[in-house]
């Protein structure tokens, strides 16, 4: 197995109940990439992200078949603690959520409660909101609820808030769906620095952004891994027809 | 042609406004009937108790076989009676509906115990009188007493509590669980940091308005609690009270003299009533408190 790969999905099945919502899915996700999956709606992409850090845990009925290694570990296996997992695989969603509490707490919150040993915590907080771009805009109202930011204030800060728990992978689901243009060209240069230090992994329904941010962009279709390629290759030249049909916008 | 569509059009209009009318008038009365009934209610308990109310009459106990002296010991009584039903039902019924609500699976299990909770809160409060009577007090040895009282009340309330905890930790987003959950934070601490915080005002205000009801009913304390007369004050949960409610129904239906005592019995009511509508008053603070800081 190459170094570099740190997830790898094993003929992979996903079932609600008794329908399938994806099908034999092979792929693996690289070090310190963007990874991009698109795909019309209710191709599987998102379900796939949250099967990443077991939040699909949550919908009673749900069964996963095959594997999915982190690190050469399957996730899924009977040992495995999801709350371990998801320590590790952190996730910003689609509508941002701040816990209505201060935006320092909203830092804080993970890193405190999960015990990982943290010796300077107003350190910490700074450093995260840092990295997320957000510092100088709210260092002075640091004990200000974080319900009072706008709303591209608030992704940056659940965010900053993923990454206080220093995780090594950073699964994003339509991180900027429900952000105007500016905040969303914010995150999105934001996503190009983060890469340096964490794996990205974003659902996204804007073709331009996953061929602006990502280095391979996955297309899924009914459930179905139909092509997963460099992104420049997917966005220029892609194998599939049926990939071709979707970015050009001849279906969706 | 067009003049008889646009008259048709004006009348259809008018005709419209004018059952709008008659639709909002009916509505508008029958509020106003409601506010008559309970303005009806608390001028007539008002202007005859008030007459009753004194300093000795909320501070002392009753004397000459209870046809004068204060009420005392029965405003005591319900204090405990009310603050014990809390003490078992409010800690019971979270839990209940975390479970319910958070942690068990929906099914066939999870409905039928609902549909439990649901016909709980329609049995008759007498029937929670007879089997606080045969378990607590006879079968659990604890005698007439505060503690049987406070047992059967907190049952008596329980399906309320539940009801009303269920509803406020639903309205709590599932994305505040899932944000918390995906940085790794345990399910338990999930639900204590995250979600009881945020349902706790809604909690709170349902199951306030509840025990505002159970500190006005009789018959689940008249077997369990209440004391027909006890000039002495309850030294444990071990002894029995007087409590504002059988206080009532005992001065009207079984006193010594029931005409001599009527200003009392009015007197008495006032209070009770007070009581219990400070109890809600408290259930309003708290949800005027709960809408402010809401933020979602």
């Amino acid at each position: 197995m190459d170094s570099d790969i740190i997830i790898k999905l094993n003929k992979v099945n996903f079932y609600y109940g008794q329908s399938r919502a994806l099908t034999d899915i092979t792929m693996n996700f690289r070090k310190n990439k963007v990874s991009a999956l698109i795909g019309p709606s209710g191709c599987g992409k998102s379900t796939l992200l949250r099967l990443l850090n077991r939040m699909n845990d949550l919908i009673d009925g749900t069964r996963v078949e095959g594997e999915i290694l982190f690190e050469e570990k399957n996730i899924y296996a009977q040992n495995v603690d999801p709350v371990e997992i998801r320590r590790k695989i952190g996730m910003v969603f689609q509508k941002p959520n701040p816990f209505p509490k201060t935006i320092y707490n909203n830092i804080s919150y993970g890193p405190k409660l999960t015990g990982i040993g943290v010796e300077d915590m107003d350190t910490l907080v700074e450093q995260s909101l840092k990295r997320a771009v957000l510092w100088d805009e709210v260092k002075d109202i640091l004990n200000k609820s974080a319900m009072n930011l706008s709303g591209g204030q608030q992704q940056r800060l659940c965010i900053a808030r993923a990454l206080a728990m220093k995780p090594d992978i950073l699964l994003m689901d339509e991180p900027t769906s429900a952000l105007d243009p500016i905040s969303t060209a914010k995150i999105e240069e934001l996503i190009e620095e983060l890469k340096k230090n964490y794996t990205i992994i974003i659902v996204t329904h804007n073709m331009q952004q996953a061929a602006r941010i990502s280095d391979e962009t996955a297309f899924f279709y009914l459930g179905n891994l139909v092509e997963y390629n460099k992104t420049e290759k997917i966005f220029t030249n892609p194998d599939v027809k049926h990939t071709e049909d979707y970015i050009t916008g001849r279906f969706g | 042609m067009e003049n008889i569509m646009k008259s048709f059009k004006n009348n259809s209009m008018q005709w419209r406004y004018f059952k709008q009318s008659i639709f909002f008038g009916a509505v508008r009365l029958s509020a106003f009937i409601i506010a008559l009934a309970l303005g009806g209610i608390l001028f007539y308990i008002i202007v005859n108790g008030i007459g009753a109310i004194s300093w000795d009459f909320i501070t002392k106990p009753p004397t000459d076989s209870m046809t004068k002296g204060g009420i005392m010991p029965a405003i005591l009584g319900t204090i405990y009676l009310t603050i014990g039903a809390i003490a078992v039902g409010l800690p019971l019924g979270i839990v209940s509906a975390i479970y319910l609500t958070e942690y068990a699976r929906q099914g066939k299990v999870i409905r039928l115990i609902k549909v439990g909770i649901n016909c709980l809160a329609g049995v008759p409060s007498v029937v929670f009188g007879l089997f606080g009577l045969g378990f607590f007090v006879i079968f659990l040895k604890f005698g007439s007493s505060i503690l049987s009282g406070s047992l059967t009340l907190g049952f008596l309330i329980l399906p309320t509590i539940i009801g009303a905890s269920e509803e406020a930790l639903k309205s709590v987003p599932q994305t505040f669980r899932e944000a918390s959950l995906s940085l790794g934070v345990s399910k338990w601490q999930t639900i204590y940091r995250i979600v009881l915080p945020n349902a706790l005002p809604g909690i709170l205000t349902g199951s306030i308005l509840g025990i505002g009801r159970a500190a006005g009913e009789t018959a689940p304390i008249m077997f369990t609690a209440a004391a027909y007369f006890t000039a002495k004050l309850p030294g444990s949960i071990f002894d029995e009270v007087m409590a504002l409610p059988y206080h009532i129904y005992v001065l009207a239906t079984a006193g010594t003299n029931i005409e001599a005592t009527r200003p009392i019995q009015f007197g008495t009511v006032l209070v009770l009533v007070a009581v219990v509508l400070s109890i809600d008053l408290i259930a309003i603070i708290i949800r005027s408190y709960m809408r402010k800081n809401k933020r979602w």
